[in-house]
C-alpha cells in the first residue's frame, strides 16, 4: 500500500514541473499513479490476496500506518483509482492548454487521488483521520482553483470550514472510541465493539463527521456550493470519491454500532430527508452542475439510509449503490464538463439542439441518467431493487423508510429526465446552441463510465457474492435482498415502477411540482449556515466591545470579580470551617478612631475628581497606617512609615505637576458606579476576610517574643534596628544598592539630554549684592514667593538635620536609625527646596547627589570588608564603648559606620529625586514656557 | 551573629543552565556599562547565543547524567525530567528568537526618548540601538527557568518576577508605533503587578495554612488537615489567579492581544512561546505538587475556566483585524487546550500521559508560534509591520513560498494531520479523554472548528484575493530571520511527520513524574 501512496506523493511534487514541460499533457502521466492503483486493487480482488500491512508510526500516541482492504474497501478503492484516472485523462483535454495554475491544480488532484486511496485502505482510526483531513485540505485547494470569482472563494470557504468542523468533531470521537475500545484498529474495533460509557458520545461526533463529510442533512450546503469548482473536481471529488468519505466511515462503523439505537434512527431520518430535501431542490435548479449536486446530495441520503439500517440486505444494496452511483454520476458530470466548454454554457434554458449536434454524447447521458433514474436493465435498477426489497417487513418505522426511499426515487426518476430534457432537449423556439467540437480524450472517461453502468447490470448477482465478506458482518439479517439484474421479486418491481411513474409525472407537472419544493426552502441549511457564521461575528464584535476594550480598570474589574467569584465558591464549595475565626474588634481606643479615618479616606477616594486629591488620599491612608502601627507599639514601624510617605508625597507632587490635575473627561462608565463599589466591596471584603482567617490559622507562638533575649545579648535595645543592621545586614546591603541603582534609573529618564551630574548654580550675580552670601537665594519671581515658608524653612533646616543625626545615633538603642535619619535629612533639603526653587539645592547641600551615593554605599560595604578583614565574617559588627567627657558612655560600634552608609545613601536618593523631579522639571517647564 | 550556619549544599552542575544564563546576563550587564556602544551589539551577540546554547548543551548533559531522584539547592529548585525538558524548549525557543531580535528595525534607538520628540530624531540620527535588550532577554529567559523548576512557592515568585519584569521592559522598545509599544508595556506592568501580588497573597495565606512554602510540604500537610480550609482554598484561588494570569487563560486574558500587539514583534514570539512553556511548568507544579491533594476543590474551577478560555479565545479571535491580535487570541485558546491536559489528573499512569502530552504539545507550539511570529515581521510596509489583515490580501501572489509557509504555521496551528499540531492536539485530548474530561474535549473540538474557521479565512485572503495595488512588500530577510522561518517550519513538519523522537523524549521526561 505505501509504495502506492508514495508514488501519487511523487507525481502531486513532480506535477508542477511536469505541466512546465509537457503543458496539459502532463495529466497523462498524472493519470499514471491512480491507474497503478487500479491495477493493483484489481489484482487483489481477482488473486483473492489479502491486503494488509502494518508499520509503526508514532506508537507513543498508538497510532500506526495499519491497512487493510476487505470486499467494502475494495469496492471503494476500485472506484478511487478508476475514476480518479479517467477523470486525469479527461483533464488532459479538458483544460486549455495555457491555462493559469494548472500545475498546481495537476498537483493537488493527484495528491487528492491518493489521500483517497489512502483513507478506504486505512485500517487505523487516527491514520483515517488523517487522510481524512488531507482529502479535506486538497479539496479545498481543487474548490479555489478559480480565485478570481468571490463565489469561489465564499464556497471555498464554507466546505472547508463545515468538514473541518466533522473532521474535529469525529477526532474527538475516534479518541474516546479508542480510549473506550484500548485499540484504534479499525479491524479490531469493529469485531469487538465497545459499548456504554462514553461510546454514545463518541458515536455522534463521529457520525457528525461522516454526515458532513458526506453532505448529509444539516450539512449539505456545502456541496452544491462547492459547484464552483472545475468540472472534473466535481465528477471526482463531488461524486464518486470525497463525499462517499462519509458514507464509507457509515458503513464501516454499522456492522459494529448499529445496534445503538439513537445512532441508527438518527442517520437514517437524516438520510431520509436528505434524499428528498436534495431531489425536491434538483428540480429547481437551472444550472446542469447545481442540478446534479443536489441529486448527489439525495444520492448520499439514500445511502447513508442503507448502510445506517444495519441490516445485511440493506448493506448489499448500499454497496451495490455506491458502485452505481460512483458510475452514472461522474459520468454525467463529465458530461456536462463537455456540454460547458463546447456550448459555453451549462444553462438549461439556454441549452437547445444538442440531441443533434452531439448524439453521442446524448446517448452516454441517457445511459448514465436511466441507470440514476433506476430503468432496467441498468445497474442503477438492480441495486434499488435490492434496496426496496431490504426495505420490506419490518415495523412502521422500516416502513416509513421505504416510503420516504420511494418518494425520493420518484424524484431521482424526475430530475433525472430534466436534466436530459433540458440538456439535449430541443425546446420549441429556441435557436440551436452552436456547438464546439470535444475532443476524444474528454468523451471518452463518460462513455466507458456509463457503459460500465449498463455492463454491470448483467454481473449484479456476481457483484452481490463478492459483497458477502461485508455483509456477513452485519448480525441482523433483515429482509432478504437480492442483486440481480431481474430478481423478479413482484413488490419491488411494483415499487420501482410506482417510482418510475411518479417521477415522470413530477416532471410533467413541471414547475408546479418544483414550486412546491419551494415551500421547503424554509430549512435550507445553507442559510442556516450563513446565518450562524454572521451571528458568530456579531457576537464575537459584541464580546470584543464588552471585554476587551483596552481599558486596563475594566481588566482589573473582571479579573477582581473573578478572584471574588471564585473565593466565593471556594466558601461555599469547601468544606465548612469548624471553628468561627476569633475576631478581636480592638485592643485600644486609638485603633477604631484611627481604623475608621482609614476607611474614611477609602470611602472618599472614588470621589476625588484631580489626581493630586487622589495621591493625598492615599498618603491619608499611609499616615493612618502609621498611626495604627503606633497604637500596636512599634515606634519605629509607625516613624518609617510616616517619614515615607511624606517623601512619596512630595515626590508625587513634584511629578502630578506635569500632568493634567484633571482627568480628561472619559466616556460614562460602562458599568455603573453602583456596580464598581460593590464590587470593590466584595474584593476588599474578600482580601480582608482571608488576612483574618490567616490571623486566625496561627499554631506557633509568634517569632517576634524569641527576638527580644538575643537582640538584647547583642547590645541592642531596637529589635528593629538590630533586624536591619545585624541580623539581615547582608539584606539591607543588597537594599541600599538596589536604591541607589533605582534612583539613578529614574533620574537618568528625567536628564536625556543633559547628561550633567553637576547641580546647577545660581547665575552669577543674581540679584545678590556683591560680598554677600544668602544661604537662602530664593530665585523665585517676587509674586510666586512665600514669605512664611522662607521663614519657616530658615528656621527649621538646621535643627532638622540635627535631627536626622540624632536618629542616626540613637537608632541602635532606641527609635530611630540611619534610614530615618537620613529621609529627616532628605526632608529638610525638600524644604529649602520648595521654599527658594531649584538654584536652592545647590547652596543647601554643594554636594552632588552622586557623591553622597557613592559615599554612602563605600562606606557599608567597607564596613561588611572589615568584618571580614578582623572577624572572618562578612558584616560582623565590632563595638567599644568610651567614656567621652561631658557626653558620658557613647556606645560606638561598626554598626554605626554601617548605619552612617545608609544615611548618606537615603540622603543622596532625596538630593537626586528633588534635582530631577524637581529642579530639572522646573527648567524644562521655564523653558516651555518662554 | 548566634551560631553557624551550615553553608547550603548546591548541585552546581544539575543548575548550570541557570547558572550559565544568569552569568552571561550579568556579563551583558558589564558590557553595557564598559564596552563603546559601536562594539556592543556585536560583542552582545555571539555572548547571548553562546550563552543559551551552552546551557542548552548542560541541559542534555544533565539529562544524560541520569535524573535526579531529589530537588536541589536545598529543595529550592527540582530539576527534574519535566524541568530538563521544559528548560530545553525554553532555551531553543529563546535561541531562535535571538535570531529574530537581531534586527536592528524591530528595537527603538532610545527608549527614552519621547516619541515624536527631537531626541527621538536625534537618537536615530546618531544611530543608537537598544542593545540592553540582550542582557534583558537573558534575564527573562533565567527568570523562566527558575520560574518552571523552582520546588518551592518563594523560588517561584522570584523566578516569576525575574520573568515579567524584563518583559515589561521589553515590550515597550519597539521602534514603531512607540505609543502602542508603551501602553502595552504599561499595560503588561500593571496588570503583572496586580498578578504578582495575588500570587503573592495566595503564597502566605497557603502558608498560613500549611506552615510552610515548599510545594513537597504543602502536599504532604494538606493531608494532614487543620480545621482552617476556607484559608487555604483561598490561598489557592489566589495563586491560581497568578499563575493563569502569565499562561492568559480567561478571564485574565486580556492583556494578551494588547501586549502581543504593542511589543516588538520578536519579543511577542519570545513571549507567546517561552512564556508559555514556562508558566505551564510552574501551573503543573503548583496544582499538581503542592495542591494535587486539593484536586476535587480545584478541578470544578479549572473546568470553568478551561472551558471559558477556550471559548473565548476562539470567538474574540473572529473580529480581529489585525494579525498580531489574532495570534495573541489563538494563543489564548492554545492556552485552554493545553489546560485540559491539566485537569486530566487520575493515577500514576494518567498523569504521566497528560504530562507527556502537555510537553509535546508544548514544545510544538512553541516552534509554530515563533516561526509565524517571524513571517509577521517580515511583511512590512512604510509604517513598519503591516498588521493589519487586509495588507495580507494576495500575499500567496506577491510571495507565494512566504504565505505558503505561513498558511502551513496556520494549519499547524488548527492541528491538521501532517503537522505537529495535530499530534499535540491528539495527545492532549487523548489524556482528557483518558482521564474522563469528555465534555472538555467536545469544548475543545468546537473551539477548534471555530479557530480553524479563521486561520482558513487567513489563507483564503492570502491566495484568493486580489493583492491589494499599494500592498506591503516583503522586507528582504535577514540571515537571522530566514534561519527562524526555516527552522520553525522544519521543526513543525518533522514534529508532524516523525513525531516519536519527540514523544519518546517526552514520555521519559514524564514517566517519573515531577520529584518532590
Amino acid at each position: 500500500m505505501e509504495p502506492l501512496l508514495i508514488l501519487h506523493a511523487v507525481a502531486a511534487v513532480c506535477a508542477p514541473a511536469l505541466v512546465r514541460r509537457f503543458g496539459r499533457d502532463a495529466f497523462l502521466v498524472l493519470a499514471l499513479p491512480p491507474a497503478c492503483g487500479f491495477a493493483y486493487t484489481l489484482w487483489a480482488v481477482v488473486t483473492g490476496t489479502p491486503v494488509a500491512s502494518h508499520h509503526d508510526w508514532a506508537p507513543a500516541l498508538g497510532l500506526g500506518l495499519s491497512f487493510r482492504a476487505d470486499a467494502l474497501s475494495l469496492l471503494m478503492m476500485t472506484l478511487v483509482t478508476g475514476i480518479g484516472a479517467l477523470v486525469l485523462l479527461y483533464c488532459s483535454r479538458y483544460f486549455s492548454a495555457g491555462e493559469e495554475g494548472l500545475g498546481r491544480f495537476g498537483g493537488a488532484l493527484v495528491a487528492f487521488a491518493g489521500a483517497m486511496l489512502g483513507l478506504v485502505a486505512a485500517d487505523d482510526l487516527l491514520l483515517l483521520y488523517v487522510f481524512w483531513e488531507l482529502t479535506t485540505l486538497f479539496s479545498y485547494l481543487l474548490i479555489g482553483q478559480d480565485p478570481a470569482s468571490r463565489a469561489g472563494r465564499r464556497a471555498a470557504l464554507q466546505a472547508l470550514t463545515v468538514t473541518t468542523f466533522g473532521g474535529l468533531a469525529m477526532l474527538a470521537g475516534f479518541v474516546m472510541l479508542g480510549e473506550a475500545a484500548g485499540t484504534y484498529r479499525i479491524s479490531q474495533l469493529v469485531a469487538h465493539p465497545p459499548a456504554g460509557g462514553t461510546v454514545p458520545a463518541a458515536l455522534a461526533l463521529v457520525m457528525t463527521g461522516a454526515l458532513s463529510k458526506s453532505a448529509i442533512f444539516p450539512f449539505s450546503m456545502w456541496l452544491p456550493a462547492a459547484m464552483a469548482a472545475p468540472t472534473p473536481v466535481s465528477a471526482y471529488l463531488h461524486a464518486a470519491a470525497m463525499v462517499k468519505a462519509g458514507v464509507y466511515l457509515l458503513a464501516r462503523l454499522s456492522p459494529a454500532f448499529g445496534e445503538a439505537v439513537p445512532w441508527r434512527v438518527a442517520a437514517v431520518s437524516l438520510g431520509l430527508l436528505t434524499m428528498v430535501l436534495g431531489g425536491w431542490r434538483a428540480l429547481r435548479e437551472n444550472d446542469l452542475k447545481r442540478l446534479l449536486a443536489y441529486g448527489t446530495v439525495s444520492q448520499l441520503g439514500f445511502l447513508t439510509v442503507l448502510f445506517d439500517t444495519a441490516t445485511r440486505g440493506a448493506a448489499l444494496a448500499g454497496a451495490a449503490m455506491l458502485g452505481a452511483h460512483a458510475l452514472f454520476k461522474a459520468s454525467l458530470f463529465l458530461v456536462v464538463g463537455i456540454v460547458d466548454h463546447a456550448a459555453g454554457t451549462r444553462d438549461l434554458r439556454e441549452l437547445s439542439g444538442l440531441r443533434r449536434s452531439a448524439p453521442w454524447l446524448c446517448a452516454v447521458a441517457t445511459a448514465a441518467a436511466a441507470s440514476m433514474a433506476g430503468l432496467p436493465p441498468f445497474f442503477g435498477f438492480s441495486a434499488k431493487e435490492a434496496a426496496f426489497e431490504s426495505l420490506l417487513g419490518g415495523g412502521l418505522g422500516r416502513s416509513a423508510t421505504l416510503a420516504g426511499v420511494v418518494l425520493g426515487s420518484a424524484l431521482t426518476a424526475a430530475y433525472s429526465l430534466r436534466f436530459l430534457t433540458g440538456a439535449f432537449g430541443s425546446p420549441p423556439g429556441r435557436e440551436p446552441t452552436p456547438l464546439a467540437p470535444y475532443g476524444a480524450a474528454t468523451f471518452l472517461p463518460p462513455a466507458l463510465l456509463a457503459v460500465l453502468g449498463l455492463a454491470a447490470a448483467p454481473f449484479a448477482s456476481w457483484y452481490g457474492r463478492a459483497m458477502d465478506p461485508y455483509t456477513a458482518t452485519f448480525a441482523v439479517p433483515g429482509h432478504d435482498a437480492h442483486l440481480a439484474l431481474w430478481s423478479g421479486a413482484p413488490v419491488p418491481l411494483l415499487l420501482s415502477a410506482a417510482a418510475l411513474a411518479a417521477g415522470a409525472l413530477l416532471f410533467a407537472a413541471g414547475d408546479r411540482g418544483a414550486r412546491a419544493g419551494r415551500l421547503l426552502r424554509t430549512i435550507d441549511s445553507g442559510r442556516v449556515y450563513w446565518a450562524l457564521v454572521r451571528g458568530t461575528n456579531r457576537f464575537a464584535g459584541q464580546l470584543t466591545g464588552v471585554v476587551q476594550r483596552g481599558s486596563l480598570p475594566d481588566y482589573l474589574m473582571i479579573a477582581f470579580a473573578t478572584l471574588a467569584g471564585i473565593a466565593a465558591f471556594a466558601l461555599l464549595h469547601g468544606p465548612v470551617t469548624t471553628a468561627g475565626p476569633v475576631v478581636v474588634l480592638w485592643k485600644r481606643a486609638e485603633q477604631p478612631v484611627v481604623g475608621v479615618l482609614l476607611a474614611a479616606t477609602a470611602v472618599l477616594a472614588p470621589f476625588a475628581r484631580s489626581h493630586i486629591v487622589l495621591a493625598l488620599l492615599v498618603g491619608l491612608t499611609g499616615y493612618g497606617t502609621a498611626l495604627l502601627f503606633l497604637a500596636h507599639g512599634s515606634p519605629d514601624l509607625a516613624m518609617t512609615q510616616l517619614l515615607v510617605e511624606t517623601l512619596s508625597l512630595v515626590a508625587f507632587v513634584l511629578v502630578l505637576r506635569r500632568l493634567p490635575i484633571v482627568p480628561e473627561e472619559e466616556q460614562r462608565p460602562r458599568v455603573p458606579p453602583a456596580v464598581r463599589a460593590a464590587l470593590g466591596l466584595v474584593t476588599g471584603l474578600v482580601a480582608a476576610g482571608a488576612g483574618v482567617l490567616a490571623v486566625n490559622a496561627r499554631s506557633e507562638t509568634p517569632i517576634g517574643t524569641l527576638l527580644a533575649g538575643p537582640a538584647e545579648r547583642s547590645g541592642a535595645t531596637n529589635i528593629v534596628s538590630a533586624l536591619l543592621v545585624d541580623i539581615r545586614a547582608w539584606d539591607t546591603l543588597g537594599e541600599t544598592t538596589v536604591l541607589v541603582v533605582l534612583t539613578l534609573g529614574v533620574t537618568s529618564l528625567v536628564f536625556l539630554r543633559r547628561r550633567t551630574y553637576a547641580l546647577e548654580r545660581p547665575p552669577a550675580g543674581h540679584r545678590r549684592p556683591p560680598g554677600r552670601t544668602y544661604w537662602l537665594t530664593a530665585t523665585l519671581p517676587p509674586g510666586e514667593r512665600a514669605a512664611v515658608l522662607e521663614v519657616v524653612a530658615r528656621m527649621i533646616f538646621h535643627t532638622l538635620l540635627l535631627v536626622s543625626v540624632f536618629l542616626l545615633f540613637t537608632g541602635h538603642g532606641s527609635v530611630g536609625g540611619g534610614f530615618a535619619g537620613g529621609i529627616v535629612a532628605g526632608l529638610s533639603l525638600v524644604v529649602r527646596y520648595l521654599a527658594g526653587g531649584r538654584y536652592e539645592l545647590a547652596v543647601a547641600a554643594p554636594t552632588g547627589a552622586g557623591v553622597l551615593m557613592g559615599l554612602g554605599l563605600l562606606l557599608s560595604v567597607a564596613t561588611a570588608a572589615l568584618g571580614m578583614a578582623f572577624g572572618g565574617a562578612p558584616l560582623r559588627a565590632f563595638s567599644a564603648d568610651l567614656a567621652v567627657p561631658l557626653v558620658g558612655k557613647v556606645h560606638l560600634s561598626t554598626v554605626l559606620l554601617f548605619d552612617l552608609g545608609i544615611y548618606l545613601t537615603v540622603l543622596g536618593m532625596v538630593q537626586d529625586i528633588l534635582r530631577s523631579l524637581g529642579a530639572e522639571l522646573d527648567r524644562q517647564i521655564e523653558e516651555e514656557a518662554r | 551573629m548566634n551560631g553557624t550556619i551550615q553553608a547550603p549544599t548546591i548541585e552546581y552542575a544539575l543548575l548550570s543552565p541557570m547558572l550559565i544564563v544568569f552569568g552571561a546576563a550579568i556579563i551583558g550587564v558589564l558590557i553595557e556599562a564598559f564596552a563603546p556602544r559601536y562594539l556592543r551589539k556585536s560583542i552582545h551577540m555571539p555572548l547571548t547565543l553562546l550563552a543559551l546554547l551552552g546551557a542548552f548543551a548542560t541541559t542534555i548533559l544533565g539529562a544524560a547524567n541520569g535524573l535526579p531522584t531529589s530537588a536541589s539547592a536545598m529543595g529550592a529548585v527540582a530539576v527534574d525530567g519535566p524541568a530538563l525538558f521544559v528548560w530545553g524548549i525554553i532555551l531553543i525557543l529563546a535561541f531562535v528568537s535571538v535570531l529574530l531580535i537581531n534586527d536592528d528595525e524591530q528595537f527603538v534607538a532610545q527608549a527614552a526618548a519621547v516619541p515624536g520628540s527631537s531626541d527621538e530624531e536625534e537618537a536615530v540620527r546618531s544611530g543608537y540601538a537598544q542593545t540592553e535588550v540582550y542582557p534583558l532577554l537573558l534575564f527573562a529567559v533565567g527568570g523562566m527557568l527558575l520560574f518552571s523548576s523552582a520546588n518551592d512557592l518563594l523560588a517561584m515568585f522570584v523566578g516569576l518576577e525575574v520573568m515579567s519584569l524584563p518583559l515589561y521592559l521589553l515590550c515597550g522598545l519597539a521602534r514603531r508605533r512607540r505609543l502602542l509599544s508603551q501602553e502595552a508595556s504599561v499595560k503588561y506592568f500593571l496588570l503583572g503587578a496586580f498578578s504578582s501580588a495575588f500570587f503573592l497573597y495566595g503564597m502566605a495565606l497557603v502558608y498560613g495554612y500549611t506552615g510552610t512554602v515548599s510545594l513537597r510540604g504543602i502536599g504532604d500537610a494538606l493531608g494532614a488537615g487543620s480545621g482552617q480550609e476556607t484559608l487555604l482554598l483561598i490561598g489557592t484561588a489566589m495563586l491560581g489567579v497568578g499563575l493563569l494570569f502569565k499562561i492568559g487563560a480567561a478571564p485574565f486574558q486580556a492583556w494578551k492581544p494588547d501586549v502581543y500587539q504593542g511589543a516588538p514583534t520578536a519579543v511577542t514570539a519570545l513571549m507567546a512561546s517561552t512564556v508559555l512553556v514556562a508558566a505551564f511548568g510552574a501551573v503543573l507544579r503548583v496544582f499538581w505538587v503542592a495542591l494535587g491533594g486539593l484536586e476535587w476543590n480545584w478541578q470544578p474551577v479549572m473546568w470553568g475556566i478551561a472551558i471559558l478560555t477556550m471559548v473565548v479565545g476562539a470567538i474574540l479571535a473572529i473580529t480581529q483585524t489585525d494579525i498580531k491580535r489574532m495570534l495573541a487570541y489563538s494563543s489564548v485558546a492554545h492556552a485552554g487546550f493545553l489546560l485540559t491536559g491539566v485537569i486530566a489528573t487520575g493515577a500514576a499512569a494518567q498523569n504521566a500521559k497528560a504530562l507527556s502530552a502537555i510537553l509535546f504539545y508544548l514544545a510544538a507550539y512553541g516552534f509554530t508560534t515563533v516561526g509565524a511570529f517571524a513571517v509577521v515581521t517580515m511583511v512590512r510596509d512604510a509604517g513598519g509591520e503591516a498588521g493589519h489583515l487586509s495588507r495580507w490580501a494576495g500575499l500567496g501572489k506577491r510571495s507565494p513560498f512566504l504565505a505558503g509557509v505561513f498558511a502551513f504555521f496556520l494549519l499547524a496551528f488548527a492541528g491538521i494531520p501532517l503537522t505537529s499540531g495535530f499530534f499535540g492536539k491528539y495527545a492532549v485530548f487523548a489524556a482528557a479523554v483518558s482521564g474522563g474530561a469528555v465534555p472538555l474535549v467536545v469544548v475543545g473540538v468546537v473551539s477548534s472548528a471555530i479557530a480553524a474557521f479563521f486561520y482558513v479565512r487567513v489563507i483564503v485572503l492570502m491566495f484568493f484575493n486580489d493583492p491589494a495595488a499599494d500592498g506591503p512588500s516583503i522586507a528582504v530577510p535577514t540571515v537571522g530571520t530566514s534561519a527562524v522561518v526555516a527552522l520553525a517550519a522544519a521543526a513543525t513538519v518533522v514534529l508532524g511527520v516523525f513525531p516519536q523522537p519527540v514523544l519518546d523524549l517526552a514520555d521519559q521526561a514524564a514517566s517519573a513524574l515531577f520529584i518532590r
